[in-house]
């Protein structure tokens, strides 16, 4: 529905972004992970038809869009912006303002705001200024600005990077709640690995500006034994221990960073030792890293180490490696 | 003391007797004022909102010359203007020269670089996020600018008052491309210089007070303005 064609955006004459290919599909929910300054921000920006990449195109339902997007278009995609802001005025003003913006009646706006404090409990907040709203406040009613828009795609920055836990939670549910009754595309730049997992069909990770051909983080779902303590979790044809008191399904998460790589097994205190085959190297960071994937007995794992590192070890494709890792690196969801 | 004392006795008399001379003048002043405030906002604040927002080559030579053309010297603009509209001048044609419109160009020119430049900083002041907020929702860029004057309508008004300032108390220009005519281009301040040297220091007190009291008036308006906004 809404697609990058070999975009290369540049800021300054950097290239910040370079994909061959970005889609996000009708009804999708796709979640864009990387670490800060990897282009997920620019990305939402193209996306949302405010800048025109410097080079190639943006396709919105089959037709290119002009470099100076028309209005018409801009009004069936919205981004909230990670730190969102409210307009001067109450929180009811700020809910009113796309729906203005689109000639929409009087009786209708009420009728649409009416609703959605309904739905999303703002009840209270209605009449409050922005001063006298907090970080999780003000998330909520941007959120809920961009949804009484009712648009075809939602573009979300970060947005659980000013709430706590349970906000976060709340505001997902909120998401799935809306997308149920009226499907839309989402697409969430987020570096929390746990969003990403819960709320996206499709998880796209960004490094540098170009989609890396892998998630970096190393993600199994899982069954986790009852009891608690170090537990030894299937995993494919491996196991992976892990230390959690928690039981029943899980998701589990090795980051790439809490592995340590070697060519032959070393004596440590890391549980988790895995024998396996090189199979794909990918330069990181301006060649500053490296993201080593490796088939480990069946099952894929990909360890970041520095690029001396990977060149001090004679890393190869195909070549033997061992991954370790403790079973307190090993994260629960 | 005593001549001040007869000064402020005799401006008194003026200003309640109504004295045609002394009201002439303080309207034509207004009228100067209020068109040259007008013309110099409407270019200036949208000037100051693109110098603010847009990056472009050459901005930051712009903004320069905007600001540099803050400290220009009001004599030094009257003389540029009446070279301009002096029958020999390129704009002679106009026959302008010693009209009250030639002090509105003089004043705009005046004021319209007060305009751009503090309105630019009144725009620079305004979180980005505004503006990328209002794109986001769907604005135009019209209306994007329009929400972001909104959140700087404090500082717009504050701007709007010194243009306003600048005009009313000007003379440099108004006395050498308006001429003080009497009736004609004699305007608040070119009549107090005027008075004062040729010693009539009561009537030159009488529009001094006027001066300060048109002043007044129109921060109290602007006030009241802002103090509605804000409900």
């Amino acid at each position: 529905m809404l697609e990058l064609r070999a975009v290369r955006h540049r800021y300054e004459g950097r290239v910040v972004l370079d994909l061959e290919q970005f889609t996000l599909p009708r009804t999708g929910s796709v979640a864009v992970v990387g670490h800060n300054g990897a282009g997920k921000s620019t990305l939402l920006r193209l996306l949302a038809l405010l800048e025109a990449p410097t080079e190639g195109r943006i396709v919105f339902d089959g037709t290119a869009v002009p470099r100076r997007a028309p209005a018409s278009l801009r009004r069936r995609v919205t981004l909230v912006e990670q730190r969102p802001i409210l307009f001067r005025g109450t929180v009811r003003e700020n809910l009113e303002y796309g729906l203005r913006l689109r000639d929409v009646g009087r009786a209708a706006i009420n009728g649409i705001i009416g609703d959605a404090v309904d739905r999303l409990g703002l009840a209270p907040l209605l009449d409050r200024r922005r001063h006298e709203l907090s970080d999780g406040e003000v998330q909520r009613v941007a959120v809920a600005r961009a949804l009484v828009l009712r648009t075809d795609v939602l573009l979300l920055d970060e947005p659980a990077s000013s709430a706590d836990r349970a906000a976060a939670g709340a505001l997902y549910r909120t998401l799935a709640a809306e997308r149920a009754a009226r499907p839309f595309a989402v697409c969430i730049a987020s570096h929390q690995l746990e969003d990403a997992y819960r709320w996206a069909d499709d998880i796209r990770s960004l490094a540098d500006g170009r989609l890396s051909p892998v998630t970096p983080e190393n993600l199994f779902r899982v069954d986790l034994p009852p009891g608690d303590g170090v537990k030894h979790v299937p995993v494919g044809s491996i196991a992976i221990v892990v230390m959690t008191d928690r039981s029943g399904p899980a998701v589990l998460a090795v980051p790439p960073t809490d592995i340590f790589v070697s060519r032959e097994p070393l004596p440590s205190s890391a549980r988790n030792v895995l024998r396996g085959r090189v199979t794909g190297l990918a330069i990181e960071h301006r060649g500053a890293g490296v993201l080593v994937r490796a088939d480990l007995g069946g099952v894929e794992l990909i360890a970041a180490v520095t690029a001396e590192a990977a060149r001090d070890l004679a890393l190869t494709p195909g070549g033997a490696v061992v991954f370790s890792f403790k079973a307190s690196a090993v994260q629960v969801f | 003391m005593d001549f001040l004392a007869e000064g402020l006795r005799r401006a008194w008399t003026l200003l309640v007797a109504g004295d045609s001379e002394v009201y002439g003048i303080a309207l034509l002043t207004l009228k100067v004022a209020v068109v040259a405030t007008f013309i110099s906002c409407t270019a200036g604040l949208p000037l100051g909102y693109f110098l603010a927002t847009r990056a472009f080559w050459g901005r930051r030579a712009a903004l320069t010359v905007v600001n540099t053309a803050l400290a220009f010297p009001t004599v030094v603009v009257g003389l540029l203007l009446y070279g301009l509209l002096s029958r020999r001048g390129p704009l002679g044609g106009l026959g302008w020269l010693y009209t009250w419109q030639a002090i509105v160009i003089g004043d705009v020119l005046l004021a319209l670089p007060i305009a751009a430049a503090l309105s630019a900083a009144a725009v620079q002041g305004v979180d980005p996020r505004v503006r990328r907020t209002a794109e986001t929702l769907g604005a135009s860029p019209w209306r994007a600018a329009w929400t972001v004057a909104r959140e700087a309508r404090f500082a717009l008004a504050a701007v709007i008052t010194a243009a306003f300032g600048q005009v009313v108390a000007e003379i440099g220009a108004a006395m050498i491309v308006g001429g003080n005519i009497r009736g004609q281009t004699r305007t608040l301040t070119t009549a107090v210089a005027l008075y004062t040297a040729q010693g009539d220091f009561g009537l030159a007190l009488a529009l001094g007070l006027v001066l300060l009291l048109l002043a007044l008036v129109v921060n109290i308006a602007l006030q009241v303005l802002q103090g509605r906004g804000n409900a």
